[in-house]
């Protein structure tokens, strides 16, 4: 995120802003919510899932608004994207094939993993055996495989 | 809540109630009974009751016995004491019950009623089947919702248990797998019809079945092992199994069943005569004990069902529309509404699907289950906010610009006073609106504010002359003697020498300017009207756009309602033509059946 400038400084946000402004300020006090929430009792691991849940959520938020329904313009997609309210490498996975649903960009990072594979999540539910439940170790997702 | 069955039977069929009690009606329709001396009110028709001394649980008159007669008009009016009488059981004829009857005890209470109810449909049946029927078809209007009325454990195939409901259907329940099937899954289908054929069996031997209902529950596990009714006892004795160990019933597949018809022909008389049996068998464990899988289980589950199958399931069977959840909507339709019901809420088409359920305000609306599935809203829901953005996009545009300086300086000459500084100015009105727009930069804000504030210190007579200049900048065709003082141009109207005197001087020299000057020249005027012309046309456009829309509005509406009534009208041909199918049908008993049904249609007419 860019030095917050004084209000007085501050360049004036694209058209459009204010559609949307009382949406994403919720998702930031959802994000500092999570951020305060102490993780005492939390395996390790999961700390950080509310997180990127979020984040996710958030990036979803904008990507839908801009490329999805056109509400935003693309000024305003860019300036939110500069401004940190989306995160533009998720979005960039999310227009390749495959990749629609992504959960976080952690999940498809092969070279973390000790077979370099990607994580659990982006395996397809048919080739799951069957009741088979998982959640990913990075970030809780569930599944995301685009042909679920 | 499971509605109630409960048909009133003609008031002559009643018992009269025991002196002190007196009938009333709640606001809900029910009846109930109150007793002033005792300060007791209930549900239940008293009845014998109080005549009966609860100490000797005995039966209070066995007089229905072999006398029974075919419709419940010449029912005695007496009633056992113990055993909880639903009103509309108490007209029926009682067979002479053994004394000493231990009734609290569920299982006790369940066999003997089982027996009880067999002894008694299987004597009267005919008779009484064609009066129950049409008692029926005489009601007013058709019951709006399917009730599971019995179910009966399938012998062979353990967990898996047979649900009748009210109208007649069937399906298949697997407590264990919590699964439910209108189609009765292949491996089922020999126990099921060896069940169909037991009960055709029974129906057709009739007196001796019956001759053992009459006995005493004591010779119940003979009676099972009774060769004759030992088939169609079967199915009685498991049948409260389920009850007791089956519960938290939900269901999301099923297929639905087409009952073939010879079999249908004798599953509805059939069905209807147990489902006699089994409201009365079900109250009795309700009374005494926990029941979990009650009727209200079956129900929820039915009405899941009915939910997600809408229409298809009244194409289904001849007996089904008047149980159906009044008509059903076409998808169009439910799309339509759904996104009613967003514009209702005013719901934000720029927020997240997320927070639509996360706010929940929109569950308790009706409109919100038009659609079957989640799935399903979200996509009408993307499509609304879709469209809704698109619009207001479009309104937005239509819109002339605004100065964003017009409002804030107006603001400024209403609220600020050299007493304030500008930090002080600005935290006291930080959250008004016009020192939150974006548009101006806090640093133009702070200029004006302060220019204001120097301004207001000078002598009014430099005032007036500076806001004269202003106006005599302005050219004549922005301003001009047909210039109102109230629609000022906003090249006067953005500048901070007009916010500088007050309103009640200002307003005054202005309008004495305006008199003052020349009228519009022609062309400006033209232009002006041209102008004016432009903007009518816009607005004119606007209106009827804005008319035709609520004219489509209230031709869907109108097509719509009419598409419901053709719907219900359908339905009422198809319930008469099964009536006329129904009379037509003539049973064993031949004419006599249709006799007593024309018979007990009168009766139930008369009051």
């Amino acid at each position: 995120m860019p030095a917050i400038r004084p209000a007085s400084k501050r360049k004036p946000p694209p058209d459009g802003f204010s559609d949307i402004e009382e949406d994403l300020l919720i998702f930031a006090n959802k994000m500092k919510d999570a951020q305060n929430t102490p993780t005492d009792n939390v395996p390790k691991h999961q700390a950080q899932w509310p997180i990127f849940q979020i984040a996710h959520q958030r990036s979803r938020y904008v990507y839908e608004l801009y490329y999805e329904k056109e509400a935003i313009s693309r000024q305003l997609y860019e300036w939110l994207l500069k401004n940190g309210y989306a995160d533009a490498m998720l979005i960039a996975k999310w227009k390749k094939q495959g990749y629609e649903k992504l959960c976080c960009l952690r999940c498809i990072q092969t070279k973390e993993t000790n077979f370099n594979s990607t994580c659990v999540c982006r395996v397809p539910r048919a080739q799951l055996k069957e009741d088979q439940e998982v959640q990913c170790v990075n970030c809780g997702c569930r599944g995301c495989a685009s042909t679920d | 809540m499971v509605k109630s069955t409960y048909q009133p039977s003609p008031a002559g069929s009643l018992p009269p109630l025991p002196p002190g009690w007196t009938e009333h009606k709640a606001p809900t329709g029910h009846t109930y009974y109150y007793n002033a001396e005792t300060k007791q009110s209930t549900y239940k028709r008293p009845g014998a009751v109080a005549s009966a001394a609860p100490a000797t649980p005995s039966v209070a008159a066995p007089i229905a016995g072999a006398a029974a007669v075919s419709f419940p008009v010449a029912i005695p009016p007496t009633v056992s004491s113990t055993i909880p009488m639903h009103p509309a059981i108490a007209g029926y004829p009682q067979p002479s019950i053994a004394p000493h009857l231990n009734l609290s005890d569920p299982n006790v209470a369940n066999a003997f009623m089982a027996q009880f109810n067999q002894a008694q449909h299987q004597g009267h049946r005919s008779g009484f089947g064609g009066g129950g029927r049409g008692g029926a078809q005489s009601r007013p209007r058709p019951q709006p919702v399917d009730k599971p009325r019995s179910k009966i454990a399938i012998p062979g195939c353990d967990p898996w248990i047979l649900v009748y409901t009210k109208y007649g259907r069937r399906f298949v329940y697997n407590p264990i797998k919590n699964a439910s099937y209108w189609r009765i899954p292949e491996k089922l289908m020999p126990a099921i019809l060896e069940l169909d054929k037991a009960r055709i069996r029974q129906k057709a031997e009739g007196k001796p079945a019956a001759e053992d209902g009459s006995q005493a529950p004591a010779d119940e596990t003979t009676a099972t092992t009774d060769a004759t009714s030992g088939a169609a006892r079967a199915p009685e004795e498991p049948e409260q199994q389920p009850e007791k160990s089956t519960h938290d019933y939900d269901s999301s597949e099923y297929e639905e069943v087409e009952v073939t018809d010879d079999e249908g022909e004798s599953l509805e008389g059939d069905a209807e005569g147990h489902s006699h049996k089994r409201q009365r068998t079900q109250e009795p464990v309700a009374g005494a004990g926990p029941a979990e899988f009650t009727e209200a289980d079956i129900e929820a589950q039915l009405a899941a069902m009915n939910a997600e199958y809408g229409e298809d399931v009244e194409m289904g069977e001849g007996g089904w529309e008047e149980g159906d959840e009044g008509l059903p909507l076409s998808e169009e339709d439910a799309r339509e509404l759904f996104k009613d019901l967003l514009n209702d809420f005013n719901i934000n088409p720029y927020s997240p699907w997320e927070k639509l359920l996360e706010e929940g305000k929109v569950f308790d609306d009706a409109r919100y289950t038009v659609l079957p599935t989640t799935k399903a809203r979200r996509e009408v829901w993307e499509e609304w906010s879709k469209a809704k953005i698109q619009e207001l996009k479009e309104r937005r545009a239509r819109e002339e610009k605004k100065d964003p300086r017009i409002p804030y300086l107006a603001f400024l000459q209403e609220k600020a006073t050299p007493k304030l500084y500008w930090p002080e100015f600005r935290r006291k009105y930080r959250k008004e609106e016009s020192m939150r727009d974006t548009k101006l930069t806090d640093k133009d804000r702070e200029k004006w504010y302060r220019e204001h504030i120097n301004r207001l210190k000078l002598p009014q007579s430099t005032l007036k002359s500076d806001l004269k200049r202003l106006l005599e900048s302005v050219p004549l065709s922005a301003l001009n003697n047909r210039t109102m003082v109230s629609d000022l141009p906003s090249q006067v109207l953005a500048d901070i020498r007009y916010i500088s005197l007050e309103p009640k001087i200002r307003d005054p020299f202005i309008e004495a300017y305006i008199q003052g000057l020349g009228p519009p020249p022609e062309g400006g005027d033209t232009a002006h009207q041209e102008d004016e012309a432009a903007r009518k046309a816009r607005e004119e456009r606007r209106r009827r756009q804005k008319a035709l829309e609520e004219r489509e509005k209230a031709v869907a509406e109108e097509k719509r309602r009419q598409e419901k009534r053709m719907l219900y009208e359908r339905a009422r041909l198809q319930e008469e033509e099964r009536e006329i199918e129904r009379a037509m049908h003539v049973g064993k008993k031949g004419l006599q059946t249709q006799l007593a049904g024309a018979m007990l249609a009168q009766t139930d007419n008369r009051p």
